[in-house]
């Protein structure tokens, strides 16, 4: 692992503790350039890899990439939160961020478990800081249902580890170089022991349904920035850490429980449950929470079909999710300070009270409900042409009728919060009309029109 | 290091049976005494053996028993008493302990198992420390079970694999004490903010 990648996450808790105990102003702006200046460094180190396609070198530059904005985004964001315990803050962000990386570069399994572990104890104590009783409870619920699932997934690890004891090549044994060059050995039984525990078990952190319970709460409850980090990469990297088990340790597809199996079996869940769960929604974090259920879910179908053009598909609409997932969620805290509320029906008249998050906030939206020609128009219209390829009808038919719905939903949300509370009824539309004429014509018709009434 | 398992297995057993938490504290230290026990007893003594043996005892039998014992001694006396246990979870328990000798027969014929009656103690423990956290209410029974099935997982490892890397084993140790920490650390908020111990007060959010 290049242990580069980490300065970006170190130089913050340098440059936390160093502005807390020498008083320097303005520590939040100096955080975020320093994070900036990370993912220039970050750019110019791994440009080669990114132009071959090399995932891990793709994968820490989106990281990185959000990790900018989170930064940037935690300054208004603690402007409007002025109770919050700065140093703590920025102590757990960037350890959040360092087990992010990790998980990006991750080269081997155990890392990858250990990295995974370790950025659900920062994140769930970046929303224990938000110190509410709703927040401890969302965080409590969060750590352990999913350091349950983890333990799951280490049953399926020791299991593979155990196998290969024979290589004596200590961690390296869990290599995905090495297991998938010696992944034979490993008796069929065991594989598929191991596959489903490390589907489900890694699969609770991904949130993928039956196993996402925690997810909306923790993402509702979680600061903005970091709602952005969580719901726009910490899930997809665990997909992707369950997706490269997979194809070093394959099954053959005659087995029922084989790792593609898992992944559209869970990803089709996930995309339905998901995009239902998207109508009924009231709380605007909660629906992006809910929009990230489905989200995941088509990422799962991607990768579980398999074919290199489902994979790119898949990894773009982790890259243009990231995105606009995080952009949404940071413009959806600072609407709900705004409008003192989360919920969706005080979130109203956006357009005529705040133009610039309305513009934000709308597209943002549009590009979720895959709107063309943003981003996640094309992959989600990528991998719906994979299954055509793939003869995977019945899949076919559910994915458009989902993402019908999620467009239908979407939208729906958006115009109450764009132009919803404002009175449209004849009355009152008479009313502005005349209001208006009367504006343009002058005071003498506007007396005239008073004393015909 | 099959007697280390049993007592790693009946120290389990003790955690979903006892409802006094300051009794449930000394079945975790016993545990992390067992697995260090356990951890000197698999193979020769070297330095790494050595100093994961000293780490599991420091952690599994000092800084996490010892954390919630000095949590649970500034509680007052009926808050450091959990529910009775459903007679429901007695039932499953049994079920769980016994269908891990169906999951024996089943992986057997593979190789992967090198010790049989440990990986039974193993993954008992794990059932048990699982089941605890679906049936116990109290905020660090759960703490309790979350270390519990952690010690259940190096039992199964030592019984398929010897024992695991030793980057794994420190990296779970520290990954397991941040975990304590923290938990330990909202168990003391949730008694300040919602005057209940009990996990059932936090009902608000319904996922």
């Amino acid at each position: 692992m290049n242990v580069e990648y980490f300065a970006g996450p170190l130089g913050v808790i340098v440059l936390a503790l160093a502005g807390h105990y020498l008083r320097w102003p303005r520590v939040p702006e100096i955080i975020a350039v320093w994070v900036s200046v990370t993912l220039i460094g970050t750019g110019l180190l791994s440009y080669q890899g990114i132009l071959v396609g090399n995932w891990p070198a793709i994968l820490v530059m989106i990281v990185n990439l959000i990790a900018a904005t989170s930064a940037w985004d935690s300054i208004p964001w603690g402007h409007e939160h002025p109770n919050m315990r700065r140093r703590r803050y920025y102590v757990w962000w960037p350890l959040f961020w360092t087990a992010l990386i990790a998980i990006a570069l991750a080269s081997n399994l155990a890392v990858a478990w250990l990295a995974i572990e370790f950025s659900t104890l920062a994140s769930g104590a970046l929303i224990v800081e938000m110190g509410s009783r709703r927040a401890l409870e969302a965080a409590w619920k969060y750590i352990v249902i999913a350091s349950v699932g983890l333990a799951l997934g280490l049953i399926g690890i020791i299991f593979v580890y155990g196998s290969l004891r024979y290589q004596a090549m200590g961690w390296n044994t869990l290599n995905y170089s090495n297991l998938a060059h010696v992944y034979r050995h490993i008796p069929l039984i065991v594989r598929e022991v191991a596959t489903i525990f490390v589907v489900s078990g890694i699969g609770t952190k991904v949130g993928m349904v039956p196993f996402h319970t925690w997810l909306p709460d923790a993402h509702s409850e979680a600061p903005s920035p970091v709602s952005g980090l969580l719901s726009g990469l910490l899930l997809g990297l665990c997909l992707i850490t369950i997706v490269r088990f997979i194809q070093a340790v394959p099954l053959p597809s005659s087995v029922s429980f084989s790792g593609p199996h898992l992944l559209l079996a869970f990803g089709t869940l996930s995309l339905v449950v998901g995009s239902l769960a998207l109508l009924v929604q009231r709380d605007i974090k909660r629906l992006l929470a809910y929009s990230t259920i489905e989200q995941v879910g088509i990422m799962a179908i991607g990768f579980g079909i398999g074919t290199p053009w489902a994979e790119t598909a898949a990894l773009l609409q982790f890259a243009f999710h990231a995105v606009i997932k995080s952009t949404l969620f940071y413009t959806g805290g600072h609407l709900s300070v705004v409008y003192h509320s989360k919920r969706l029906d005080k979130i109203t008249g956006i357009a005529r009270d705040h133009r610039t998050l309305a513009v934000v906030w709308a597209t943002g939206i549009l590009a979720l409900a895959g709107l063309p020609p943003l981003g996640l128009a094309y992959s989600e219209w990528m991998i719906l042409q994979a299954l055509w390829q793939n003869n995977a009808l019945a899949l076919l038919i559910i994915l458009t009728a989902a993402l019908v719905l999620t467009f239908a939903a979407l939208l729906y949300h958006l115009l109450r919060g764009l132009w919803g509370g404002l009175d449209v009824s004849p009355s009152a539309v008479g009313l502005a009309a005349r209001e208006s004429a009367s504006k343009m014509s002058g005071p003498e018709t506007a007396t005239a029109e008073g004393g015909q009434h | 290091m099959a007697t280390a398992g049993l007592f790693v297995f009946l120290a389990a057993c003790g955690l979903l049976w006892s409802r006094n938490m300051t009794h449930g504290v000394w079945f975790l230290a016993a545990e992390g005494l067992a697995l260090t026990v356990m951890v000197w007893t698999s193979g020769p003594l070297t330095a790494a053996t050595l100093g994961i043996g000293f780490a599991t005892l420091a952690v599994k039998s000092g800084v996490i028993p010892g954390a919630m014992h000095r949590v649970i001694s500034q509680w007052p006396t009926e808050y450091r008493q959990d529910q009775p246990l459903p007679f429901w979870a007695y039932l499953v328990a049994a079920g769980l302990v016994l269908a891990v000798g169906h999951v024996i027969q089943l992986l057997s014929p593979s190789g992967l198992i090198l010790h049989r009656a440990l990986f039974f103690y193993g993954l008992a423990s794990i059932h048990l420390g699982l089941l605890m956290v679906v049936s116990r209410r109290h905020v660090l029974s759960q703490v309790a079970a979350l270390v519990g099935i952690e010690n259940g997982l190096v039992v199964l490892a030592a019984s398929v694999a010897g024992a695991l890397p030793t980057f794994m084993e420190l990296g779970m140790l520290v990954d397991l004490l941040v975990a304590a920490a923290i938990l330990v650390w909202m168990s003391r908020r949730i008694h300040r903010q919602f005057k209940s111990t009990d996990i059932v007060a936090l009902r608000r959010l319904r996922g």
